[in-house]
């Protein structure tokens, strides 16, 4: 089956726990995640939200399960190939911007591009662009210069850029002001649609839930019957 | 257009400006301190190798040939022991060999400064520094008894000019029992343009003045308080001199000593009440008595280099504290371990590379700032020059041990945990 027959996201049996830990703080069945889909992950702090998107980047290793984006199943990758994988399939949007010191805006964006494998002569063109669809008109200005919501949406352009097959945002709106939030994830939504991304939201606000037509809950996708978690 | 990994180290060096400035810094300085020392290790030789010219002998009756060098060229201090003009004369007639004979007295002085009294022949027929006669900046060589000849050094110094006249001390720059003869007035008549050896430092007057000012000494005694004494005075015992430049001539256009040059020094040697010294011998034969100091000098620079690479590691280290956060967000991006561990190594080697080319930059100006002062304070030519050579293998060494200081931070790099580093900031 080709890369384009399979879902974003395909997980099964996904099972992690801190060392030491007593208990698995994820342990999901079966979650499937279709191209350009998204959904909202929402749980209370510390059920695990941030491990699950850790798990499916591939920067961390389950204790056992399969995390398959696009068909390709993360953790049989290593070293430099998953990284690779992952910069050309994941884009990641965090709470706080992360957002390179240093770099112009546009160089945030085309940082992503660098480990991409996309052809290096359209990098800055393209990330000229997807900044511009999100509304940045100042590519070259220092991220410092940007207001909270603007630096959001470079972090967005960043995670989009490369055209990957999901992206993963984690609490991407909570250092936001309601408006900006709004907006924010407008913006976010609109480019994953254009992009045919799959979108996987964790957040622990309740506001955001309107905004998806597929929702669950961690503590109940962990569930035996994880579809029942699933709205 | 994209971002290679130049442009991701040079912003991150951006976005430490502080750190990367001080870092450069310290390594430029210490690059160039290390190239200065090494570049006066080989320049303390060549400075002392001026003065002796084209000099292929010294004859004197000094303890010793190394000591008949250090007085007899480098005015150390004057020889204490004479040759009469007699025996002089002695020497050159027995002597069957084409050579160019230069008697020379020292043991009077000018404001601390030596006076060597010669014959004219000095300024015409000995080159203080091979290949490089002496030239004068004002008036010419003395042609007549009281008349002196003043070395640039010595010249600006005392602020002397053609015309001025003068009076010598008789007695050495350190004899406690100098006095100067108000009675004789010396009047300049020469000044030498700088040479960059001893001789800038020193007078020079002729054998019969100088003779005068002895035999008035002795006259003073013989006779008593309001004795006059001229050349016509001078007995044989008060024509003493207290060494002989030689030189012996080659054919025209050969470079070095002539062949039987051996055969001279072994006649002369014959006759064991001279010291007969070859003084670019002796001058390395005094390199080798200090030879330590030359492993002293390159034990400095390679602890400087050292503690340059040290400098390195400690800003690379602390700073990736700060990079943690960083270094994780470029693998969310797709960096690989070693990717990082590259990018810091090379932000490591740049740092060493832009240091290293400064700190050439730095050992040039300060190689002038140094050989002007030395030459000003001291009047001693030190020209701590290094070739291209040089400095090309300090680079390279540099950037080397720079990137051998970039291993322990970019192994932090390459082990940061990107979980751990990607929690929100506070």
């Amino acid at each position: 089956m080709g890369e384009a027959n399979h879902p974003a996201l395909a997980i099964e049996k996904l099972r992690f726990r801190y060392p030491g830990a007593a208990e698995d703080v994820i342990a999901i069945d079966d979650l499937t995640l279709l191209k350009g889909e998204q959904m909202l992950l929402t749980g209370g702090s510390g059920r695990g939200k941030s491990t699950l998107l850790h798990l499916i980047a591939g920067l961390i290793e389950p204790r056992e399960g399969t995390v398959r984006v696009v068909g390709q199943a993360m953790h049989q990758l290593r070293g430099a190939r998953r990284d690779r994988f992952r910069g050309r399939q994941i884009g990641m949007v965090f709470q706080t911007h992360h957002l390179l010191p240093g770099f112009s805006a546009l160089e945030n964006v085309m940082v992503a591009l660098t480990f991409s494998g996309v052809a290096r002569s359209t990098h800055r063109e393209l990330a000229r662009k997807t900044l511009n669809d999100l509304g940045i008109d100042r590519v070259d200005a220092d991220p410092g210069e940007l207001s909270v919501g603007q630096q959001q949406r470079v972090a967005v352009a960043r995670a989009v850029v490369c055209g990957p097959a999901l992206v993963l945002a984690d609490e991407p709106t909570a250092s936001l002001d309601p408006e900006a939030a709004g907006v924010a994830m407008d913006l976010m939504q609109n480019a994953c649609r254009e992009q045919g991304a799959a979108l996987l939201c964790v957040s622990h606000d309740p506001a955001m839930s309107a905004r998806f037509e597929r929702r669950g809950e961690l503590g109940a996708l962990s569930a035996p019957a994880s579809a029942g978690g699933v709205a | 257009m994209a971002i290679g990994d130049a442009t991701i180290v040079q912003r991150s060096m951006g976005a430490r400006m502080f750190s990367t400035v001080t870092t450069v810094a310290l390594v430029a300085v210490s690059v160039g301190l290390m190239l200065l020392l090494l570049s006066m290790k080989d320049s303390g030789r060549k400075s002392f190798e001026r003065g002796i010219g084209n000099m292929h002998m010294l004859i004197s009756r000094d303890s010793s040939p190394l000591v008949s060098v250090l007085n007899g060229v480098f005015y150390a201090n004057p020889p204490a022991n004479p040759i009469t003009w007699q025996e002089f004369e002695g020497l050159r007639g027995s002597l069957r060999f084409p050579l160019v004979l230069i008697p020379t007295q020292q043991g009077d002085s000018f404001r601390g400064r030596p006076v060597m009294a010669t014959v004219p022949e000095f300024f015409t027929d000995f080159e203080p520094v091979a290949g490089e006669p002496f030239a004068f900046a004002e008036g010419e060589a003395f042609d007549a008894p009281f008349e002196v000849v003043v070395g640039s050094e010595a010249a600006r110094a005392a602020v002397l000019r053609v015309g001025d006249v003068i009076n010598l001390r008789h007695g050495g720059p350190r004899d406690p029992d100098a006095h100067v003869h108000d009675e004789y007035d010396y009047t300049v008549v020469g000044i030498l343009e700088p040479t960059g050896s001893p001789h800038d430092r020193a007078l020079f007057t002729d054998l019969t003045s100088s003779w005068t000012l002895h035999a008035h000494d002795r006259r003073l005694q013989e006779i008593g308080p309001d004795v006059e004494t001229t050349p016509d005075d001078l007995v044989d015992a008060d024509k003493l001199i207290t060494g002989v430049y030689g030189r012996a001539i080659g054919r025209p256009g050969s470079s070095g000593p002539p062949a039987y040059l051996p055969q001279v020094l072994v006649q002369l040697r014959r006759n064991p009440s001279f010291v007969v010294a070859e003084p670019s011998g002796e001058i390395n034969r005094l390199f080798q008595i200090v030879g330590n100091i030359d492993k002293i000098l390159i034990a400095m620079a390679g602890a400087v280099m050292a503690s340059s690479a040290i400098a390195i590691m400690l800003a690379m280290y602390n700073s990736m504290e700060q990079r943690r956060r960083q270094i994780a967000l470029l693998r969310v991006l797709g960096a690989s371990r070693a990717r990082i561990f590259r990018l810091v190594i090379i932000e490591s080697a740049l740092l060493g590379l832009i240091g290293a080319v400064l700190g050439v930059l730095v050992a040039t100006v300060g190689g002038v700032v140094v050989s002007g002062v030395l030459q000003a304070r001291l009047g001693l030519v030190v020209e701590p020059t290094f070739g291209w050579a040089l400095a090309a293998w300090v680079v390279g060494a540099t950037v080397g041990l720079a990137v051998i200081a970039g291993l322990i931070p970019a192994i932090a790099g390459y082990r940061t945990s990107v979980v751990r580093n990607l929690r929100p900031l506070g």
